[in-house]
């Protein structure tokens, strides 16, 4: 009962709008942070799947081939990136980090017997490190002298092209990627006067790899067997950037006539767009959160002033700072768990209204929790601060 | 914390540094001097307006440190005291009665004692009935503190001072507002109280005394 009697003694000063307002100011400001924590994670979700759309954090560049730089290739000149360049490119501070494409340094001719026909092209192999992979099939692996099928991803678009335009025209059957996957291919390496049949498969297909890519073991080991021309610098490059369609990025490119292999670099710009429109949201939602922080502290500090003598009192019959802190404690931390479950509860309404329009162009929604952790963190940060700001006050009230 | 003797070590308020050598000072018995109170006392402090008496029960108390000299609760000083270890002596070693009372006017004056004595656990219901009937306050009860007289404020305030357990009750002209009759009654409760658990009684006084029994009187 004499909690009841202090906590009756001590809310009496406590102003309803006061409280109101700072909730209200920190409602407001927490579920704009709230929102975009969650449509930034929801697009950049969209960003790690297997269609990145707007989000291209990987670029593959190449250097220009102009009419002079072709010809300069034919007498000797180098198209390729010499160590020096690619140690200057990872010190830039957009790159995360840098792979490189390995040619093969050989022949390669493909057969395969499709519907009947049999068919055979020339062909080029590319491997990559397997981290800048956006698909990780299964059976990627070839062990040589063990492994006798030669596992290859190929580019979406080469399926599509293929579909759409060369299937069409030459009147053969439309093929799905799982169909591709079950076509036996049988490839031609050749070179360095050595000559050999392997089995290869199309394990899986990759929208950020613009090549045919074969795994690194099989090109090292084949490079080594019918390569002719020994060990080369790489002629393309493939960079995953932590700042997509950075304004440095093109101006570092074009400055050392390097080029990006498709759109990417555009699609970057968008994502490079959103990221700067996230973040001005976000912040106007901070800017208004520290407003109603400063709102709350100073709300605090006038009742603890207005109080100031009772809790001398309470002091003086041997409440203990703590005891008497206490109520303001609870009061402060009650109004910020209301507004942070409503700034969730916003949160929650709210990015279902654009979760449609983002499923519509592929993108679907992200978790929820690190946005709720998001204010969690922030309300947290602000409880404990309001609380060390009650403690001290209480504190000072004690003397006199 | 225990506090078995309450001494002062040459102390004098930081407002009369500097007046040392005045008159007033150097005739007092306790500024500046060796004094000890020691458990079971009955000391009165007899004091003129000004010369610094509640300063003396503030500084004893906790409540200012704007002094020269040392004051020591048992071997404590009590500057080494922290604002918790002053709670805990304020709830089970020394009581006080201030001057200006301390009361809450907006609480009743029985929620006043309440307030304390829910946070010491030390009195039953039925000794604050009763020692509201001695004081003779009881049908004041219910009665918000700001709207009683100063003289009842005094009684409620000196019950509640008595709604812990105390090594030294501290109290600041605790009859200030009352008839000597009533100055019987307080005496003979706080005799009552202060004997039955063998505490020392400080009590501080321009004029009007309590009536007790004092083993020492000391010019300020």
């Amino acid at each position: 009962m004499s909690k009841d009697i202090v906590w009756r003694l001590l809310r009496r000063n406590i102003s309803i709008w006061q409280t109101a307002g700072y909730a209200l100011a920190n409602f407001v400001g927490l579920a704009i942070v709230l929102c975009a924590v969650k449509f930034y994670c929801d697009v950049r979700s969209a960003a790690e799947g297997d269609d990145p759309y707007v989000t291209r954090d990987y670029l593959v560049i190449s250097r220009s081939v102009s009419g002079l730089g072709s010809l300069g290739s034919l007498m000797g000149a180098d198209n390729s990136f010499s160590p020096e360049a690619i140690a200057d490119l990872e010190s830039q501070p957009w790159v995360k980090r840098v792979g490189a494409f390995t040619s093969s340094d050989f022949s390669v001719g493909a057969s395969l017997d499709m519907g009947g026909r049999g068919m055979s092209t020339a062909l080029f192999l590319e491997s990559v490190p397997e981290e800048f992979f956006d698909v990780k099939p299964a059976g990627w692996k070839f062990e040589p002298g063990v492994d006798t099928t030669v596992p290859v991803i190929l580019n979406k678009d080469y399926l599509t092209l293929y579909n759409y335009g060369f299937a069409a025209s030459a009147g053969l059957p439309k093929v799905s990627e799982g169909m591709v996957g079950m076509v036996p291919i049988r490839l031609s390496v050749s070179g360095n006067g050595r000559q050999q049949w392997l089995k290869a498969r199309v394990v899986g297909f990759s929208s950020r790899l613009n090549t045919i890519a074969v795994p690194q073991e099989f090109m090292d080991w084949a490079n080594g067997k019918f390569g002719e021309s020994g060990s080369k610098n790489p002629s393309r490059l493939i960079i995953e950037t932590n700042s997509p369609g950075s304004p440095d990025i093109d101006s570092y490119l074009s400055a050392n006539g390097y080029e990006v292999a498709g759109d990417k670099a555009a699609s970057g710009k968008a994502a490079y767009f959103l990221s700067v429109a996230t973040a001005v949201v976000g912040g106007i939602g901070i800017v208004i959160c520290v407003l109603a922080f400063g709102i709350l502290m100073l709300s605090v500090w006038l009742l603890l002033q207005k109080n100031r003598d009772k809790l001398h009192n309470l002091m003086l019959q041997g409440y203990t700072p703590g005891a008497v802190g206490r109520y303001y404690c609870i009061i402060t931390g009650t109004v910020n768990a209301v507004v942070l479950a409503g700034a969730v509860a916003v949160m929650c309404v709210v990015s279902e209204l654009w979760r449609e329009p983002l499923a519509a162009i592929g993108m679907e929604g992200a978790s929820p929790w690190p946005a709720v952790l998001a204010g969690v963190v922030l309300m947290g940060a602000v409880t404990l601060i309001n609380f060390a700001a009650i403690r001290k006050q209480v504190r000072r009230s004690f003397v006199g | 914390m225990k506090v078995s003797s309450i001494s002062l070590h040459q102390v004098l308020p930081g407002v009369f540094a500097g007046m040392e050598e005045d008159e007033a000072l150097a005739a007092s018995q306790i500024w500046l001097q060796e004094v000890t109170f020691s458990r079971g006392c009955r000391t009165l402090v007899s004091a003129e307006s000004g010369t610094g008496k509640s300063s003396l029960l503030s500084f004893i108390y906790g409540r200012r440190t704007d002094y020269m000299g040392t004051v020591t609760l048992g071997d404590t000083d009590a500057r080494q005291i922290r604002i918790n270890g002053w709670c805990d002596i304020r709830r089970n070693s020394l009581a006080l009665l201030p001057q200006e009372l301390a009361l809450f006017p907006e609480l009743t004056a029985m929620e006043n004692v309440e307030i304390k004595n829910r946070l010491t656990d030390a009195r039953t219901g039925s000794w604050i009935r009763q020692a509201f009937e001695m004081l003779e306050i009881d049908n004041r009860a219910d009665v918000p503190a700001g709207r009683m007289s100063v003289g009842q404020q005094q009684r409620v305030a000196i019950v509640r001072a008595l709604c812990q357990p105390f090594d030294f009750l501290l109290l600041d002209e605790p009859v200030s507002h009352l008839d000597s009759r009533n100055n019987g009654i307080v005496a003979q409760l706080v005799e009552q109280e202060a004997s039955a658990c063998g505490a020392g009684v400080i009590v501080t006084s321009v004029g009007n005394h309590l009536a007790l029994e004092y083993n020492e009187v000391l010019k300020l």
